[in-house]
């Protein structure tokens, strides 16, 4: 089964919370990227993270000046986030259920980010769909149900 | 004001709504797409998207053989499109309240296609932020001011504060026009 740091983009750019609006614009558009990782401030807080959507829907959208607007005031946090050995079945299946597109990768610190471009991309789930009983057989070699294909 | 044709991606590619998911992704895959167009099966019938998003929500999540499942089941039709003209901050206002990312350019027939992406990277929001309906809201502040003044007087300073508003938005629609010329 391909886990998420399998499929994860390693190279991840984060962004002060208090930067403006401009600057996450700037950094994305040198950097290629869709999304930045808003770093906790401290142990006990969240990741956030903002998106090229977040700008978007909330800034473009409505005409406000970039320059005068901070990342805090639009980003996601805290922010859903993935462990690394998430299977990328599940990791689909967590997208779908919480209408997300991109989670920072975290364990001991961020490791990466995950997205959907990287499930249809780099995962093998188009040559290799697993239904969710076989998920469960594979994860549980000992189970009944699982023996039961042994034979 | 950019318009949706100076930022959209010229080049897009269309699937056959009968076609299985599994070609979809290998099209995506090779092209380095997000979405593919599917066009209308006659005069009556309108355009249809499938995105990469409808395939890891609908499929992958699922676990359900790309193979054996096709594109009309999982695309969205009839999807929102955009005239060529329509002008980008009305674009970004119209994806954000049909929470929409991507959608097909069409004047008579497929132009292009036009994303989030599109918006971030070569509109001028940043440089030029377009507040819509600027007209509209000096109307609406030249009004109050009328209403105000002419219930505290025309030297009380409520007065003149309001009339400030309409001058502060006149302003900024003279700044636009002359950021448009």
């Amino acid at each position: 089964m391909m886990r998420a740091k399998d499929i994860m983009t390693r190279e991840v750019v984060t962004i002060s919370g208090s930067a403006t609006i401009a600057e996450a614009v700037n950094l994305m558009k040198d950097r290629g990227l869709r999304a930045l990782i808003v770093e906790p401030r401290s142990d006990r807080d969240p990741y956030g993270i903002v998106t090229e959507t977040d700008i978007v829907y909330k800034v473009a959208a409505y005409g406000h000046d970039p320059k005068k607007m901070r990342v805090f005031e639009i980003m996601t946090k805290p922010c859903i986030t993935v462990s690394p050995d998430l299977g990328v079945e599940y990791l689909a299946r967590l997208f779908a259920n919480t209408k997300t597109r991109r989670a920072p990768v975290v364990k001991d610190g961020l490791k990466g980010i995950v997205s959907i471009s990287d499930v249809m991309h780099k995962s093998d789930f188009a040559e290799k769909p697993k239904t969710y009983f076989e998920l469960y057989c594979e994860e549980n070699p000992s189970a009944l149900e699982a023996r039961m294909y042994d034979d | 004001m950019l318009t949706a044709r100076d930022i959209m991606t010229a080049d897009v590619v269309t699937i056959s709504g009968s076609a299985t998911v599994a070609e979809a992704v290998k099209l995506m895959k090779e092209k380095g797409l997000r979405a593919l167009i599917v066009e209308p099966r006659s005069d009556r019938d309108p355009y249809s998207i499938v995105t990469e998003t409808d395939i890891v929500y609908k499929v992958a999540a699922f676990g359900d053989d790309p193979k054996k499942m096709r594109v009309f089941e999982i695309m969205t039709k009839p999807c929102i499109t955009v005239s060529p003209d329509l002008g980008v901050e009305y674009v970004a206002r119209l994806f954000a309240n049909t929470k929409t990312r991507r959608a097909p350019v069409i004047e008579g027939k497929l132009l292009g296609i036009i994303s989030i992406s599109d918006i971030l990277n070569k509109s001028d929001f940043v440089e030029k932020p377009v507040q819509l309906f600027i007209e509209d809201r000096i109307d609406a502040a030249r009004e109050d001011a009328r209403t105000i003044c002419a219930a505290k007087g025309a030297t009380a300073p409520e007065c003149a504060a309001a009339w400030d508003i309409v001058e502060e938005l006149q302003a900024a629609a003279s700044h636009k026009r002359q950021a448009e010329a």
